[in-house]
């Protein structure tokens, strides 16, 4: 006796010759396995009917460029900020409740910026100091809110760890800032002062096992989809450096309002 | 550069599996919302772990998977903040107006959705989207024994309901 599941394995197309022979030739013996295999054949292709429509109904755009958003720029990728929400959660939980691998991360971090308690999010081997405001807005804390606060363009070094690109004014009112990252794990984002803290709008990351190449081309140029974002917020034209200048004494605060 | 090129092709052919993924998220939340949002999850995280993708397995199980995987985090979190959308809320659901043109479309849906997730799930990676049972069973994270009980379990129920209708009994 041949069993349902190899009856419906057979009209799915799942067997093997010898187990399809077989099936074969009872289904010649006894009609009424003929009559099983042809209504499972029948309902797969009432369930492929009926689910066929939703092929042709169009894609929303957001989904499309989501699908393309790192398509225009191999070497950068969008890190998904609700992981980063979720490894965050997973840092403080390990906070309050210390265990082995809390400390070694913290190690890390420590010797960034010693002595100051801080949230951190370790993506891949970048170590960012980041923490998580209430209404879930990433803020950066430590040497990368310093260099977003302090660096100007004009001033910076081959050797900063934090390489500012652009800065402009958005249309939402604030100062926004590229950055990037370079090192083994290069990563761009962009950051902007709101309520006095830099808020950490989007994060990309480099290519793990970088080679040469694109390690120089995340390291000093900004990613189309950072650079892209930057054409959708800003109010005007870059800053220049008196621009930046003028921006940092006033503490990146808008001037009117 | 050869990396960048095959990297530029899996995000042409994502695109191009979008509305199958929708289809999927839909028959996995049943609600038409949370599945756009679960397949807006799931393409942003498959794009930041391209490298783990293996060009041997097929690039559909695999986002399948993070979809699906993308949906369990979601309702995860639903829990943890007790918020829990009850299925009721699939009122609005798939099936609506795009695909009800005739009721016979409506009652295999409706159908769908009175199956328990496991079931609902295996029939519509392998009868709807088509998956080997190989490739259900690894987006299910099952043995291949699970996904074909499962799968033979959701078909009687089916074939009871729509059998009930189409043979007028």
């Amino acid at each position: 006796m041949i069993s349902d599941e190899t009856l419906m394995a057979y009209a799915d197309g799942e067997l093997d010759a010898a187990a399809r022979e077989a099936v074969e030739s009872a289904m010649r013996e006894d009609p009424r396995i003929e009559q099983k295999v042809a209504r499972h054949r029948a309902l797969r292709l009432q369930v492929q009917a009926a689910y066929s429509a939703e092929l042709l109904e169009d894609v929303p755009e957001s989904l499309l460029s989501a699908a393309r958003g790192a398509a225009s720029t191999p070497g950068a990728r969008v890190v998904n900020l609700r992981d980063a929400a979720a490894a965050l959660d997973r840092e403080a939980a390990r906070a309050r409740m210390p265990r082995r691998r809390w400390r070694t991360a913290a190690a890390m971090a420590a010797s960034v910026i010693a002595g100051v308690g801080l949230g951190f999010f370790i993506w891949g081997r970048t170590a960012l100091p980041l923490v998580r405001s209430a209404d879930g807005a990433f803020i950066a804390r430590g040497w990368l809110a310093t260099a977003l606060s302090d660096q100007l363009t004009a001033e910076q070094s081959r050797s900063s760890a934090v390489k500012i690109g652009l800065s402009f004014l958005a249309k939402s009112g604030d100062y926004c800032r590229t950055f990037a990252l370079p090192g083994k794990a290069p990563s761009s984002g962009l950051a902007c002062r709101h309520g006095g803290q830099w808020q950490v709008r989007t994060l990309t990351e480099g290519p793990e096992g970088s080679d040469a190449s694109e390690y120089r081309t995340a390291g000093s140029t900004t990613p189309a989809v950072i650079l892209e974002l930057v054409e959708a917020q800003i109010s005007g034209v870059p800053l220049d450096g008196e621009g930046e200048r003028v921006a940092r004494q006033r503490g990146w605060k808008p001037a009117d309002r | 550069m050869n990396t960048s090129g095959t990297s530029q092709n899996i995000h042409e052919q994502i695109v191009a599996l979008l509305p199958r993924l929708r289809r999927f998220a839909r028959n996995l939340t049943r609600n038409p919302h949370d599945a756009d949002d679960v397949v807006q999850i799931a393409v942003e995280r498959a794009l930041t772990r391209l490298d783990q993708w293996r060009s041997d397995a097929g690039l559909d199980g695999w986002m399948f998977k993070i979809v699906r995987n993308a949906w369990i985090d979601e309702l995860r979190s639903r829990a943890r903040r007790d918020k829990i959308f009850l299925a009721a809320e699939a009122g609005d659901m798939i099936g609506t107006d795009a695909v009800a043109s005739t009721t016979e479309l409506l009652s295999v849906q409706s159908a769908m959705a009175q199956l328990p997730d496991e079931q609902r799930e295996a029939v519509s990676l392998v009868l709807v989207e088509g998956l080997p049972y190989k490739e259900a069973a690894d987006v299910l994270d099952v043995p291949i024994g699970t996904l074909t009980s499962r799968l033979a379990r959701g078909r009687e129920a089916l074939q009871a309901i729509l059998g009930t209708q189409g043979e007028g009994t």
